[in-house]
C-alpha cells in the first residue's frame, strides 16, 4: 500500500488509507457494542465497567496491530497512536448504552 | 442484585424493551423513507466543471513534489495566468436565491417531513404511552446534577440519581444508537436524528450552490504561495 522513497518521505495511497480507517471504525463499533453487552451480562458496575472498556479498547488495538503485523503496520496506517485513541469517547456512548441495556435486562429486574 | 427498589417484571417486557425496539425500527424506517422520496439533484454543467477544476488544482497542489519544477510552474501558470487562467477567469454572479428556486423548497420540505415530523410524533407518543415508569438503573453512580436529565417525568426528590425514567431512556436510545445504525445501514445513512438536527442548526447555507469565485480565489491563493520542493531529487540512487 505504500512505497518508501526514503526514511522520512513516505507516499500513501489516500484511498486505501481511508478504506482501512473506515474498516477499523466498523470493527470498533462492533467491539463497543459487544463489550458493552458483555459488561452488562457480567454485572459490572461503576469503575469496573470503565476499566473493562479501556481493557476492551486496548486489546482491540493490540489485535488490529497483530493482524497488520507488529513490524509492518506502518504500511497500513499512518499513526499507531491515532488507531488507539480515535473515537474513544464516541464509542464510549455506544458502550454505555449496551451496558445499561443488558444490565437493566439481566440484573435490575 | 442489591436493588433498594424492586421494579415490576412486566415493565421490562412492556416498557423497557419496546422503547429500544421502537427507536431502532423507526430509525431504519426513516432511512428507507428518505431514500424513497429523495430526488436526484440536478447538477448544472457549469457547476460540475467548476468543481472538477478545483479538484484538479488541489491535486496539483498536493502532489507537486512528485513532478519537476518546470512542469509544476507550467501547470501553475495555466491555472493562475493573469487574465484568462482557469482560476482567474471572469464569472457572472450566478448564485440563485434559494427562495425562488422551487426544487430547493421541496427538498427542504422533504427534509422536514422525514426529520421533524417523526421526531415529534414518536417522541410525543412515547411520552404519552410510557410516561411515568422507572425503567432501568445505570450501572454506575451519578451525581445529583444528572437527576433532571435522567429522570424526566418523575419528580421524586429522594430517588437515587442512577435510576432512569422511560422518557429519558428514549432519548438515551435516540442518541446512543447512531453508531449502531452506521453498522447496520452503512455510512451516511439517514436514520441518524442527532446528526440531522445538527445540520438543521447549521442552517441551509451548506446546501446552497457555492459561489465559484470564492473557491477559485482561495485555490488561486494556495497555489500562489506554494513553494516547490522536489521529493525525488535522489531517486536515481534509491532505485539503482
Amino acid at each position: 500500500m505504500s512505497n518508501k522513497n526514503n526514511s522520512e518521505n513516505v507516499a500513501y495511497n489516500e484511498l486505501a488509507i481511508r478504506y482501512n480507517l473506515s474498516v477499523v471504525e466498523y470493527v470498533r463499533t462492533s467491539m463497543a457494542a459487544l463489550s458493552g453487552c458483555t459488561a452488562g451480562l457480567l454485572g459490572l458496575t461503576g469503575l469496573y465497567g470503565a476499566a473493562f472498556y479501556i481493557f476492551a479498547v486496548t486489546s482491540l488495538w493490540l489485535m488490529v496491530l497483530f493482524k497488520a503485523g507488529f513490524k509492518t503496520w506502518k504500511s497500513y496506517f499512518i499513526s499507531r497512536k491515532g488507531l488507539l485513541t480515535n473515537g474513544f469517547f464516541g464509542h464510549l456512548f455506544t458502550y454505555i448504552l449496551c451496558w445499561t441495556f443488558i444490565y437493566g435486562m439481566v440484573h435490575v429486574y | 442484585m442489591t436493588a433498594d427498589l424492586i421494579v415490576d417484571h412486566e415493565i421490562r417486557l412492556w416498557v423497557f424493551l419496546p422503547i429500544v425496539v421502537i427507536t431502532f425500527l423507526v430509525g431504519i424506517l426513516r432511512h428507507y423513507i428518505s431514500i424513497l422520496i429523495s430526488s436526484q439533484k440536478k447538477v448544472e454543467l457549469q457547476q460540475l466543471r467548476d468543481s472538477q477544476l478545483i479538484l484538479r488544482a488541489k491535486l496539483l497542489r498536493e502532489n507537486a513534489k512528485y513532478i519537476p519544477k518546470s512542469t509544476f510552474l507550467m501547470r501553475r501558470y495555466a491555472f493562475n495566468k493573469e487574465e484568462e487562467g482557469y482560476l482567474t477567469q471572469k464569472r457572472p454572479n450566478n448564485t440563485q436565491n434559494a427562495m425562488t428556486d422551487p426544487s430547493v423548497m421541496t427538498d427542504m420540505l422533504k427534509g422536514n417531513v422525514t426529520n421533524v415530523l417523526p421526531m415529534l410524533i414518536i417522541g410525543g407518543w412515547i411520552n404519552w404511552m410510557f410516561s411515568g415508569f422507572i425503567t432501568t438503573k445505570v450501572p454506575f453512580p451519578l451525581t445529583l446534577r444528572f437527576k433532571s436529565m435522567l429522570q424526566r417525568g418523575i419528580e421524586l426528590s429522594h430517588l437515587d440519581a442512577s435510576w432512569v425514567s422511560s422518557a429519558s431512556w428514549y432519548f438515551l436510545n435516540v442518541f446512543g444508537l447512531r453508531s449502531i445504525y452506521a453498522l447496520v445501514l452503512g455510512e451516511n445513512n439517514a436514520a441518524d436524528q442527532s446528526r440531522q438536527m445538527q445540520e438543521q442548526m447549521s442552517g441551509a447555507a451548506t446546501n446552497m450552490p457555492q459561489d465559484p469565485r470564492v473557491a477559485f480565489k482561495a485555490e488561486w491563493e494556495a497555489l500562489e504561495i506554494l513553494e516547490h520542493q522536489w521529493a525525488l531529487s535522489n531517486i536515481e540512487n534509491t532505485l539503482i
